[in-house]
């Protein structure tokens, strides 16, 4: 494969911290030096933030990279992988940045490397704005597992925003991915837990009997987990819709000044729209399969209108890797994702 | 590459105080700052009273969870009273004074926590450099049920924009130094570092002191600015009471100094308080102490260590409490050993002895005083006196080079500017009324010193300018050298008598080629030193 470095705009698309993670992530797999010019260009705090250095800094560590502009505030960086070396690692990343998001900037590297690895990070587990624990553990790693991949989850604890302090051992061992065709439509089935960590329980509950009335739940269907009170404050709301071994999920959290009820019908509104539609794949899943896709060289799936993350995924997969990526509106609410 | 950032900073009892589960509902402004996304701060200095410990240890823990990667020491600190400006600032200027500061780092001073007495103490040493940093403040989220870190403002003092408030404590620093000089900006190192010590010793002190130097440097002025720095902190109440020894002789010194009741002698016809008697709760300058006579020495000596002596014919001790400051021209400790004056009464009053240089010691002074001194006519004279350019050069090339003996020091020195501001025509001092002056100068001075305005005169006649360029050590010899050449006929017989005692040694000698190299040195030939 050409050594070429590749050159990124970081103002592209959406622009933010995606752009930086996929672009370090897909540099590691293949080995292509990358520049990421304009690192979150348009943001009220330019440049490289905390949580990003995190992920840089994992990548480097797995890489054995050069590493350039690895500083809080940089907007460029250029990153030269040598290698992707599989072992055991730990990361901490405090509150400051998803435990979550260090995970998935690794994965597609270790994926591929020649042994198995074990990584233990720290850091927060369930934080807004990053792929939940219950998403990677529930949703991506068996779908990884149907095309071939095995990444398997421990959480020992969750961490949530601001005290962080959530830990997971994620396994991950290597094996050729094969192409996945999701396209049919389905009929899902519902499920929730309500997590809660040092709040009332009946946070929990109020937030179950929404989506009790919402989807027609069963007692069977819905759990409370209560967690260590000595972490929280933290609530996680989890629904789960599964359809012929292909799970999405959807997620809120519990925030300050806003009502349980709230928060639970925000999540059944996102819940409804794929449930509506009849798409296997959801928002979520849908930046993640066509990453796992393009790591096949193929596969296609039904999923909602692409979200702004999504294009920008497909826009930065298609810069390293030698596939042609076709999006295609099936109807109002569906999509075809073809990667080939 | 970003520097490693240092956080310096108190614990905030009140704000940084929260235990318990629900802490992390709370803004707490220590923890906060290692929130931040676009701030990441490697190493936490956190001070706190030891009672707080294990608040601190909470915060210490927290900080920890939510950034990772620092590092953090707590240091246990005294302030006492937080409220009291003195010891808090102490405390912290310990700390800072302890702490080894690197290059290599980055540092910021926290001034939201502690209490508004600590925020300005934190203030004060990082404006003055004693904390080598800038100064973070956090806020709290708006509103603060919004969560999350709120926002942090980091404050350079080296900007310019807060040249105004630095200006403004260096100022009050400068004030006190600068009354003790006059408002004089003296140049001369040494000095300064006296006049900073002496400040020192005059607030904290009531001790005496001893002044000692030549005549003429400033001693009698010093003691009179001591005690007006001294009234000004309120260290005094009474006056200042000057007596120059040297006046006190005889059977009077003794009533001068201690008073005398009514009738104690003859022509006693009222009672007399006495000098130390007015002096009390203020400051009594007695210079020339060492032409106090012995029996006067022992009184004074018993009135500095009880407070208390007998007036002339008194059958009781009166009281009087006063600072003595004494000022000497005259070695003490050699009157000690010829007997002339007492040694317990010299280490009693030299625990505090500071020599003024004479003039001549400080010459890069001369100009600030000279405006000074200038000053100081004009406002006696109600008139503004200059000089003109080339006059002012004139005198301070002279006032500055080694051949102004200024063995009067300061005396000689204002005598000389009031004779020329009274005598410059229209307020103006020329090059005339210079001239006049110097000569007038060296004539007082003798005549060793009046050879110097010749030497400089001669000097300029062969080498014009380039003569102001040369060191005294050429100056001497080439003036001299000039001298004897002017009186020789021939450069051959300046040769001879420059070289005389050589000659006498040696059977063969070159006089007049070793003349002629040495004025080759100077590009001067015999024939232009001696062309007038």
């Amino acid at each position: 494969m050409a050594m070429d470095l590749i050159d990124i705009d970081g103002s592209f698309g959406e622009g933010g911290g995606q752009i930086v993670r996929t672009s370090l992530g897909l540099s590691l797999l293949t080995g292509r030096p990358v520049e990421i010019r304009n690192v979150r260009a348009g943001r009220g705090k330019p440049g490289l933030l905390r949580q990003h250095l995190c992920a840089l800094r994992a990548a480097t560590e797995i890489g054995e990279a050069e590493v350039k502009g690895a500083a809080l505030g940089s907007t460029f960086v250029r990153f030269v992988p040598k290698s992707i070396k599989s072992g055991r690692y730990s990361f901490d990343v405090g509150s400051a940045g998803s435990a979550t998001l260090v995970l998935q900037t690794v994965l597609p590297a270790l994926l591929s490397a020649d042994a198995p690895s074990e990584l233990t990070i720290t850091g927060g587990t369930d934080n807004p704005f990053a792929p939940p624990i219950d998403f990677l553990k529930f949703a991506f790693a068996p779908l990884l597992a149907r095309m071939g991949g095995d990444l398997k989850l421990d959480v020992e604890r969750r961490g949530y925003y601001p005290r962080g302090g959530g830990r997971f051992i994620a396994t991950i061992t290597p094996g050729a991915l094969k192409p996945i065709t999701l396209t049919d439509p389905v009929e899902h089935r519902v499920s929730a837990i309500a997590y809660i960590a040092g709040l009332k329980k009946s946070i929990a509950t109020r937030e179950l009997n929404v989506l009790r009335e919402a989807f027609s739940l069963t007692r069977d269907q819905m759990r409370v987990v209560e967690l260590d009170a000595n972490w929280g404050p933290g609530n996680t709301l989890s629904v789960s819709l599964e359809a012929s071994g292909v799970t999405e999920i959807v997620t809120g959290f519990g925030e300050k000044r806003v009502r349980a009820e709230t928060v639970a019908e925000r999540v059944a509104e996102e819940a409804r729209a794929i449930l509506d539609a009849k798409v296997p794949v959801g928002e979520h899943l849908a930046d993640q399969q066509l990453l796992l896709c393009a790591l096949a060289g193929g596969g296609s799936f039904l999923t909602l209108p692409p979200s702004l993350h999504t294009r920008t995924q497909a826009t930065v997969l298609k810069r390293f890797l030698p596939v042609e990526i076709d999006l295609r509106e099936v109807d109002a609410s569906r999509w075809r994702v073809t990667v080939s | 590459m970003n520097k490693p950032i240092t956080l310096i900073g108190l614990l905030g009892t009140t704000l940084d105080g929260a235990k318990g589960k629900k802490r992390w509902e709370r803004w707490r402004p220590t923890v906060s700052l290692f929130q931040h996304e676009d701030l990441l701060i490697d190493r936490l200095e956190l001070l706190h009273e030891e009672r707080f410990e294990s608040l601190g240890e909470i915060v210490e823990d927290d900080v920890l969870a939510v950034s990772p990667d620092t590092k953090v020491k707590r240091h246990h600190v005294s302030f006492g009273d937080a409220w009291d400006f003195e010891s808090v600032y102490a405390t912290l200027h310990d700390f800072a004074r302890g702490y080894v500061f690197r290059d290599d780092r980055e540092y910021l001073v926290h001034i939201t926590t502690g209490t508004h007495v600590a925020q300005i103490c934190s203030f004060i040493l990082t404006e003055s450099r004693h904390f080598p940093a800038r100064l973070i403040q956090s806020s709290p989220p708006r509103p603060r049920s919004a969560g999350g870190p709120g926002s942090f403002e980091i404050i350079d003092l080296d900007l310019s924009r807060y040249d105004r408030i630095a200006q403004r404590f260096r100022q009050e620093t400068d004030e006190h130094l600068s009354f003790l000089k006059a408002g004089i900006e003296t140049q001369n190192d040494a000095f300064n570092k006296l006049m900073e010590q002496i400040e020192h010793v005059a607030t904290a002190s009531v001790d005496p002191m001893l002044l000692m130097g030549p005549t003429g440097a400033g001693k009698s002025q010093l003691a009179r600015r001591i005690f007006q720095l001294k009234k000004q902190r309120q260290k005094v109440s009474g006056d200042l009471v000057e007596v120059n020894c040297a006046t006190l002789r005889g059977d009077h010194a003794m009533s001068a100094l201690f008073g005398h009741t009514k009738g104690a002698f003859t022509g006693a016809q009222k009672e007399r308080p006495g000098l130390l008697r007015a002096a009390n709760k203020g400051l009594l300058f007695l210079d020339e102490i060492g032409e106090l006579g012995l029996d006067e020495q022992a009184m004074l000596l018993r009135a500095i260590e009880q407070k208390v002596f007998l007036p002339v014919g008194a059958d009781r001790e009166v009281e009087s409490d006063f600072q003595l400051i004494a000022g000497t021209n005259r070695d003490l400790r050699a009157a000690v050993t010829k007997g002339e004056f007492r040694e317990d009464l010299l280490a009693r009053i030299d625990l505090w002895s500071f020599t003024l240089p004479g003039l001549r010691d400080r010459r890069e002074d001369i100009p600030p005083n000279l405006a000074f001194e200038l000053d100081r006519c004009g406002a006696r004279m109600n008139t503004n006196v200059t000089f003109n350019a080339e006059a002012r050069k004139r005198f301070l090339d002279f006032a500055m080079s080694e051949s102004a003996s200024w063995r009067g020091n300061f005396r000689d020195f204002g005598a000389a500017i009031t004779r020329m501001a009274t005598l410059a025509p229209g307020g103006r001092i020329d090059v005339a009324t210079v001239d006049d002056e110097i000569a007038r100068l060296q004539e007082s001075w003798g005549g060793a010193a009046s050879s110097g305005g010749d030497d400089h005169e001669a000097l300029h006649e062969v080498l014009g300018d380039a003569a102001d360029a040369l060191d005294l050590f050429d100056r001497v010899q080439l003036a001299e050298v000039i001298r004897v050449c002017r009186a020789s006929k021939t450069l051959s017989a300046a040769g001879r008598a420059l070289f005389a005692e050589s000659r006498k040694k040696r059977k063969t000698a070159n006089d007049a080629d070793r003349l002629r190299k040495y004025l080759g040195k100077w590009s001067l030939t015999f024939d232009q030193v001696t062309a007038r």
